[in-house]
């Protein structure tokens, strides 16, 4: 399939990008030469040459407004929407310029897929802000809690309630997460270890493909999935005749007539928002929970009052690895599941994390969302579907990478006074 | 013989070994022993250069993978598409060169159907066997790749230069996953999964001391292949310990130190991963040549872990420890491939081997951080160094006991 005026979309984001390196450069330069703080102002600059091209830039070099989130907000939309556009006028004939139904239940399906992303880039987020660790094994423990949940609901116990497959999980990722922080992070916080940060990167590396293949070894290859968890009831409102507001049947959703949500996905979606809150609960108002987030803030200070950091450290690991574990006995049941489904997940909390800004949690949430959406533009946008499955990993890359390169903060990035990795420049 | 020399009479015993091992070796399982051995090197190269860049230059980087995929396909797509006619086609994109065509053909993709022929079969079919065609050199094509290679890694060497540990691992990673995507994507070009044919590394064959070899003999691949191990870790070594080596470790232990004495950081990071991602491209259009076929599973991470592990089993910080971990593992790692029985259960090797691979990799990081062939190396090397230090002291210690008492 051949875009009908490919050469305009291309041409545009040519012409975005050309506008967008000279902006951020030379945007810099002149706030450095006026001595001014230049934080954040070659974002600013790139995303107003990239929507608005010299017509915005002169201006901008004239006046050197001081940076603010206005500044920094309504020129990435601008962008946003001019690359929509270009698209628009490029492809006419796409479905998602063409279908409203198809443009409503992607973004639907976008919000609800983010969400889960982001609840279980929570995990990930956890984990460094208190261990200053990037585990790259956290979509291992992502495969884990799926295929525990679908050995106990599905093979195991048959008939079983789902809930006791997904604190099944749970149980076996905290322990593996406890066991491994205490067996391998351990020498990381006593300063044995010339460089931690590294070292963090390589053993939970180590760990993601023991575990990847440990999984493959003992259950073998095969794609498998579980049984839905339970029924919608039926319903229809307003009334039976006409389903104008919501219509359920016992796996699907349809909402308004055109948006469709899947029972598995709806679920998950629900539980992940639920744990969620419990979560922030238990962060905000218990004990250990306050713990936990003095010793993201400062390690040493929470010592003397009190905390035991090394006990954090483990709690903080095993709870990363849970929630991850948590989304994946949620989704086995809107998946098939493989030894290998962990990579994309690890890649993507990862990146759910740096654009939210390593170490915040709301970020976290935000992110997924933003990524969530990304995915389902890519796959439900991109001409030739064949072609679109094949750059569903890129798509987060492609975010990880404007971010890295644009705003290393990430939307809401802050200082760490824990954790290696803490300082990035 | 003094003990700081057995790593070096080592050494040359290891290389005149695989010199000679061919020539010695004529058991039946000949060509997959040669096989094995030929990745083994492959791997051992890229090893090596990743520990130049992870181990001297402190920059973890998980796009290795990428930058041989980017020889490997450099190569792939510069065989497959360029073609150097006499006669011009009148079908294909052509350049009069000199009295000759430089033919480029047109992408199909994977296709069976005969109505979507590229250029030059159609063209071959109106001239009926006429004329000749001949393919790109195949050192054209490494040549290439290596160049490929460096413009890629300046790129990305470039692009790091602000990010540090976590973010570098996964901005470089990022890459190697979109490189993949777009190499499974762009199906008309890449013919995605199903994978670039080439030519093999000696397409005519090659005639060496008055003995001739087909093709699909293993023993050319086998020196070429050596020797660009043998090159890579000369160069490697010369890096190591010039100004430059010095430098890049400066930068690895405090860069803000190192700038402020004057080494210019900047310089010296884009340098190493020029220098790095040259020679695993180069790696990767050479075993591009030898295989005859590059797919994007080149990419997948499995591989990128494996280099990793083979580095960080034989020795992150040292060049040697990290090639000889990786030919020890990869020839490890074809020989539990053997399933057995243990009672009723049978024990897949095949998959069980890399979980014991994992669990090593991990042991290693953990109670040996230098791998395991890099202490023994420093065993030899430094050995006496100690001892002298020992016996100084002890000496120093007796005098001022002396002045003391």
């Amino acid at each position: 399939m051949q875009v009908e005026y490919s050469h305009i979309f291309w041409s545009v984001l040519g012409w975005m990008i050309f506008w967008g390196v000279i902006g951020s450069i030379w945007t810099r330069r002149v706030y450095l030469r006026r001595d001014l703080d230049t934080s954040g102002a070659g974002f600013v600059g790139a995303m107003v040459g990239a929507s608005f091209g010299p017509v915005g830039l002169i201006p901008l070099w004239a006046k050197t407004p001081t940076v603010s989130r206005h500044l920094q907000i309504w020129p990435t939309l601008a962008s946003v929407g001019l690359i929509a556009a270009a698209f628009a006028v490029a492809d006419p004939s796409n479905n998602c310029v063409s279908n409203g139904a198809f443009v409503a239940s992607q973004i639907s399906n976008g919000i609800i897929m983010g969400i889960i992303y982001g609840f279980m880039a929570l995990g990930l987020t956890l984990i460094f802000s208190i261990l200053g660790v990037v585990s790259f094994a956290h979509g291992e423990f992502y495969m884990i809690g799926g295929m525990v949940a679908y050995y106990v609901t599905t093979v195991w116990f048959p008939g079983i309630s789902p809930l006791v497959g997904i604190l099944a999980a749970c149980g076996v990722a905290f322990i593996i997460g406890a066991a491994f922080e205490r067996m391998f992070l351990t020498p990381m916080y006593s300063g044995k270890i010339e460089r931690p940060s590294e070292y963090g990167i390589l053993v939970t590396f180590g760990l993601a493909f023991t575990m990847q293949y440990f999984v493959q070894a003992v259950v073998g290859a095969n794609p498998v999935k579980a049984q839905r968890y339970w029924d919608f009831p039926r319903l229809r409102i307003p009334s039976a005749d006409s389903p104008w507001l919501l219509k359920t049947s016992r796996g699907n959703m349809q909402l308004f007539d055109t948006i469709s949500i899947s029972n598995p996905r709806f679920t998950a979606a629900v539980a992940a928002i639920l744990v969620l809150l419990l979560l922030l609960y238990f962060l905000r108002k218990t004990w250990t929970g306050k713990a936990l987030r003095a010793v993201s803030l400062d390690r040493d200070a929470a010592a003397i009052a009190g905390i035991n950091p090394n006990r954090m450290n483990m709690l903080a690991f095993a709870l990363g690895g849970t929630i991850a574990a948590l989304a994946g006995s949620l989704l086995v049941q809107a998946f098939s599941w493989l030894p290998q489904v962990g990579g994309i997940p690890t890649l993507r909390s990862f990146v759910i994390v740096v654009l939210g800004g390593l170490g915040s949690l709301p970020g976290a949430f935000f992110g997924g969302i933003i990524v969530g959406l990304v995915e389902a533009a890519g796959t439900g946008c991109v001409p030739d579907p064949q072609r679109a499955a094949s750059y569903i990993p890129a798509y987060g890359m492609i975010v990880l990478t404007l971010t890295l390169l644009l705003r290393p903060t990430g939307l809401f990035g802050r200082r760490f006074s824990g954790g290696a990795q803490g300082s990035f420049k | 013989m003094k003990r700081q020399h057995a790593p070096l009479i080592g050494g040359l015993a290891l290389a005149a070994f695989f010199v000679a091992f061919p020539f010695i070796y004529t058991a039946g399982d000949y060509p997959f022993i040669m096989h094995v051995l030929i990745t083994g090197f492959f791997y051992a190269i890229l090893a090596s250069s990743w520990s130049m860049l992870a181990g001297y230059g402190g920059q973890f980087s998980f796009g290795h993978m990428g930058f041989t995929a980017i020889g490997a396909y450099t190569a792939a797509l510069f065989s497959h598409y360029l073609y150097i006619s006499p006669v011009a086609t009148n079908l294909c994109t052509e350049f009069a060169i000199g009295g000759k065509y430089l033919l480029i053909l047109n992408p199909v993709g994977v296709t069976s159907s005969t109505l979507s022929q590229d250029c030059l079969t159609k063209a071959m079919e109106i001239w009926g066997g006429t004329v000749q065609v001949t393919p790109m050199p195949v050192l054209g094509g490494i040549i290439l790749g290596a160049i490929m290679g460096g413009v890629f890694g300046l790129l990305i060497g470039v692009l790091v230069l602000p990010l540090r540990a976590a973010y570098l691992a996964l901005f470089t990673l990022g890459f190697s996953e979109i490189l993949r995507a777009v190499i499974s994507g762009e199906i008309a070009v890449t013919r995605g999964q199903a994978g670039l044919e080439l030519p093999k590394l000696f397409p005519n064959g090659i005639t060496v001391f008055g003995r001739y070899f087909d093709k699909t003999d293993k023993l050319p691949p086998y020196f070429v292949m050596l020797g660009l191990l043998a090159l890579s870790l000369l160069s490697l070594t010369w890096l190591a310990r010039s100004k430059f080596g010095l430098f890049v470790r400066a930068l690895r232990e405090d860069q803000d130190a190192a700038a402020a004495l004057g080494v210019n950081t900047t310089r010296y990071k884009v340098l190493i991963f020029v220098i790095t991602s040259m020679i695993a491209a180069t790696a990767g259009a050479v075993m591009a040549y030898y295989v005859g076929i590059v797919t994007p599973n080149n990419l997948i991470i499995l591989q990128m872990s494996l280099v990793v592990a083979m580095a960080v089993i034989g020795g992150v910080e040292n060049i040697y420890a990290a090639a000889i971990g990786a030919i020890m593992i990869e020839f490890l790692l074809e020989f539990l491939r053997n399933s057995f029985q243990i009672g009723p259960f049978e024990v897949n090797m095949v998959t069980w081997r890399l979980v014991v691979f994992g669990i090593v990799l991990m042991l290693t990081l953990r109670f040996s951080r230098n791998g395991i062939i890099s202490p023994i190396i420093d065993y030899f090397l430094r050995g006496h160094v100690a001892r002298e230090t020992v016996a100084k002291r002890e000496a120093a210690s007796n005098k001022s006991d002396e002045v003391s008492s």
